[in-house]
């Protein structure tokens, strides 16, 4: 939370009123992290905290919070605290409280009235309007505190005295739901802590335009917490179920590397990283087929899409008059970027399998998803090319720079980092599908090699000139692997589980699609700094 | 085309009156012909330009002097910069506008098919009204025109089989950078990005990047606009030295400095009439035309 100090024009007694505020802030922070502990059962719901139940203790931050506002906002409204409210909290306030209050409504009458159908609708609509109307019409110090106070305080109370406790459970009659009361108060309790937090963020600035916007920091601030929560807990959940299957036997000096004239020196091992899936003498079954497939893939598509995505996009924005005809390409490109990727895979099989490999292969998998890439890279090139200001190409036309050479010189570097922005989204994509892998690309789940592609050139002197078996031959990709084994029945190797084996390769995946991202970002940072002065 | 028969024939006046109408009498009995010694670098006949269906151009005639500074001058919006793209055939690019009429470089027509327009902008130059510098390092923004038409090669391949021209390059960039006041305050960051220079440190760098090509022709748009007077000073300097073996041409809004720096002034009124064209010193001193006069003294605008 910011710490904002300023000189105000009156000076009068705002530091209780900021005390307060600051008081129920924390009041719900604890009560927000607490009620998650208890979510993801790191405490249990029965436990004892000086004494005290758990899911009461929260109860009691509720109330205290809930009591906390009234003081800030009666005491503001009664002019006994410096503040600067507007007339009134506003529609879009009132309207949110309305909801919220009837939702309350609807709850209590449901609990009292004995799930009796039709009776608790007026009621929740009579609070909804009770709610609207306590918002909207009193001063804003007033009309952005107490609605909240009064559900805080009612929740908590609720709570405190027992009133829902660990064992409690609801189970409403018109669905099959069961709520129980160790996941439904602390979920109450988030809840309410949030908006606590808001009411509070604004009486900490005095409410007016200022309270206004510290509000509105707070929600931002929350969302983007909530946002980044969600992302460390699924990676997190990942590496948490992956990391031992990963570092299965590593060890940083195990292994050997024999270097020319040197000998053999010690060498990192990682197993599971630099093994084969199957094969007779593989110990710890490793994923190195895996992933080398994987970046054939992406290396293969990118290098099939990006030419020609950048080529149709600098046509369509430099060459083509614009009209019909670049709009039907247009419609077309972001029909095909949003086409299902079974439907790309379905023509592979179709199409593209029997006439190239004649059997899942490499090559056609690397041609399915460069198809897939395709519409991305021009949609996005087509953006950032347009967005290269006009000024630029007049600045070359005048200097007697032809207009291929403009756009060669001046266009595409600067549309670069768009573009690189769009690869980078489409190889995030095509790095993880896994259906039109299954029908044209897939082979053993277990692999005993990985693909050999360097290697497996032929050149002859006679047309095609150049062959490669490896890239015609079907292979093993990450995506591909996780899904073979998952759905397998038994892991041929005692050492793992199906399951082990499977987060192992999750967690495997996710680090190459993160390096592929690592080197995009990279890649895209470098051309913006070329293009402007940093 | 010789000097008798420059812009103002006889003709003119009369052929004025049948397009334009009524308020071009009064540019007929103040018209008056410039005469000047020496050959027409350009010469502009019946030049007419519409964006759409508005005309912004009526009837241009006037014969640029070869190696001397021609200033433009007239209120925002009567068709300065538009004449001024015209010269160098920058106004095709410009989707709305049509262009009737006629322009000579060195007695060929540029108006006409099969003209190469790549050719014509390397010998016409041009300073836009706004700096726009690529996005690029200052040295790059330079090098740039000279590269791409083949008299530099930088590149990985010229290096590899020894045809490096960086020195050419280094000295070919000094020269342009001195000659546009810019050298001092450039030197050691040259390898920038020139959006990181200042609005008049970019315009500066767009005279450099267009001497670099060695153009016959610069054309100016407001090229001091952004500048203060110091910086003003040096462009002027340079402006007068350039007429030596360059024909510039000016837009300015600083009637001093056309005054100061200009050979001949052609000055433009609202609705993209030219009204009068002479020698300086004669349209500042002793205008023919009321209507100048009154622009000139501050009375009109
Ligand atoms: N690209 C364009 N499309 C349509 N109309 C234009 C375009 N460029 C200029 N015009 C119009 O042509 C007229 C002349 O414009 P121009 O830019 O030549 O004026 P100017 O004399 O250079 O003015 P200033 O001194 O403000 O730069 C104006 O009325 C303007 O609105
Ligand atoms: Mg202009």
């Amino acid at each position: 939370m910011s710490s904002v100090t300023r000189n105000r024009l009156v000076a009068g007694d705002s530091t209780t009123s900021v005390l307060v505020a600051r008081g129920v802030l924390a009041a719900s922070a604890l009560a927000f992290f607490a009620s998650w502990l208890v979510l993801f059962q790191w405490v249990d719901e029965t436990a004892l905290v000086a004494g005290v139940h758990v899911l009461k203790l929260l109860g009691v931050a509720l109330v205290a919070a809930g009591v906390g506002l009234t003081v800030v906002g009666v005491g503001s409204r009664l002019e006994y605290f410096e503040s600067t409210p507007s007339s009134s909290a506003g529609l879009p306030v009132g309207f949110v409280f309305g909801l919220l209050w009837a939702v309350l409504g609807g709850l209590v009458a449901t609990r009292l009235l004995g799930n009796a159908l039709a009776m608790w609708l007026p009621v929740a609509a009579g609070f909804g309007i009770v709610g609207l109307l306590v918002s909207v019409l009193p001063r804003e110090d007033v009309g952005s505190t107490l609605p909240v106070a009064a559900i805080l305080v009612l929740l908590g109370g609720y709570v405190v005295v027992g009133g829902i406790n660990a064992g409690w459970t609801w189970s409403p009659s018109w669905s099959s739901a069961v709520f129980p009361g160790s996941e439904l108060v602390p979920l109450l309790v988030v809840f309410g802590a949030l908006l606590s937090a808001w009411s509070a963020a604004k009486a900490r600035e005095g409410f007016g335009a200022e309270g206004r916007q510290s509000g509105a920091y707070y929600l931002v601030g929350s969302v983007v917490f909530a946002m980044l929560g969600v992302l460390a807990l699924l990676v997190a959940f990942i590496v948490k179920n992956g990391l031992e299957t990963m570092l299965t036997r590593t060890s940083l000096t195990g292994g050997h590397l024999t270097l020319p004239f040197v000998g053999s020196v010690p060498w990192a091992e990682f197993p599971f990283l630099m093994n084969q899936t199957g094969g007779l003498f593989v110990e710890v079954p490793g994923v190195l087929p895996a992933v080398m497939g994987t970046l054939w893939l992406v290396f293969g598509a990118v290098l099939f899409a990006v030419p020609l995505g950048i080529g149709a996009a600098v046509f369509l924005t430099e060459y083509a008059e614009r009209g019909r005809f670049t709009q039907v390409v247009e419609v077309a490109t972001n029909g095909l970027w949003s086409t299902p990727s079974i439907v790309f895979g379905l023509f592979g099989l179709a199409f593209l399998v029997p006439r190239i490999s004649g059997g899942n292969s490499i090559f056609v998998g690397q041609l399915v998803l460069g198809f897939m890439l395709l519409p991305l890279v021009l949609i996005t090139s087509r953006e950032a090319i347009l967005a290269v200001p006009d000024e630029h190409r007049d600045a070359s036309a005048a200097l007697g720079v032809t207009k291929w050479e403009t756009i060669r010189s001046v266009v595409l570097p600067a549309a670069m980092p768009g573009t690189i922005t769009g690869v980078i989204l489409g190889v995030g994509r095509i790095a993880g599908e896994t259906a039109p892998l299954l029908l044209v690309f897939g082979g053993s789940p277990y692999p005993s090699s990985y693909p050999n592609v360097l290697g497996s050139f032929q050149f002859s002197t006679q047309p095609p000139f150049v062959t490669n078996d490896a890239l015609l031959s079907p292979a093993s990709a990450l995506p591909y692997q996780l899904y073979s084994t998952i759905t397998a029945g038994v892991f041929p190797k005692e050492i793992f589980t199906n399951t082990e084996f499977g987060w192992g390769t999750a967690l495997v995946l996710l680090c190459v699609v993160l390096g592929l991202y690592a080197i995009g970002v990279g890649s895209r940072l470098y051309f913006r700094r070329k293009l402007h002065h940093e | 085309m010789s000097n008798t028969e420059a812009v103002h024939e006889p003709s003119e006046p009369a052929q004025q009156l049948t397009t334009t109408g009524e308020s071009d009498e009064r540019v007929r009995e103040e018209w008056t012909e410039y005469d000047f010694a020496g050959d027409a670098k350009l010469a502009v006949e019946d030049l007419d330009v519409y964006y759409g269906d508005e005309q912004a151009l009526q009837s241009i005639s006037l014969d640029v002097p070869e190696e001397s500074v021609t200033a433009l001058i007239g209120p925002s919006g009567c068709g300065k910069s538009t004449f001024l793209r015209c010269l160098n055939r920058m106004n095709d690019r410009v989707k709305s506008a049509r262009i009737d009429g006629s322009v000579q470089l060195d007695d060929e027509e540029i108006y006409t098919d099969g003209v190469n327009l790549v050719e014509l902008r390397k010998r016409i130059g041009m300073v836009f009204q706004e700096p726009n510098p690529f996005p690029k390092s200052i040295r790059d923004n330079i090098s740039y025109g000279p590269r791409k038409h083949g008299d530099l090669d930088t590149g990985l391949l010229a290096r590899v089989l020894g045809r490096d021209d960086r020195e050419q390059e280094a000295d070919l960039v000094e020269r342009a950078l001195r000659r546009a006041a810019l050298w001092d305050e450039v030197e050691d960051r040259l390898d920038d990005n020139a959006l990181g220079l200042s609005g008049g440190q970019q315009q500066r760098l767009c005279i450099a990047r267009a001497l670099a090509v060695d153009p016959d022709v610069i054309l100016m748009d407001e090229p001091a606009s952004a500048l203060d007077p110091i910086a003003t000073a040096k462009i002027e300097d340079l402006i007068e030295e350039l007429a030596e073996d360059y024909t510039v041409v000016v837009v300015t809004h600083n009637m001093q400095q056309a005054a100061r720096i200009s050979d001949q002034t052609a000055v433009f009124l609202t609705g993209g009439e030219l009204v009068e064209y002479g020698d300086t010193d004669q349209i500042f001193e002793n205008p023919e035309s009321q209507r100048v006069e009154d622009y000139i003294t501050g009375k009109f605008g």
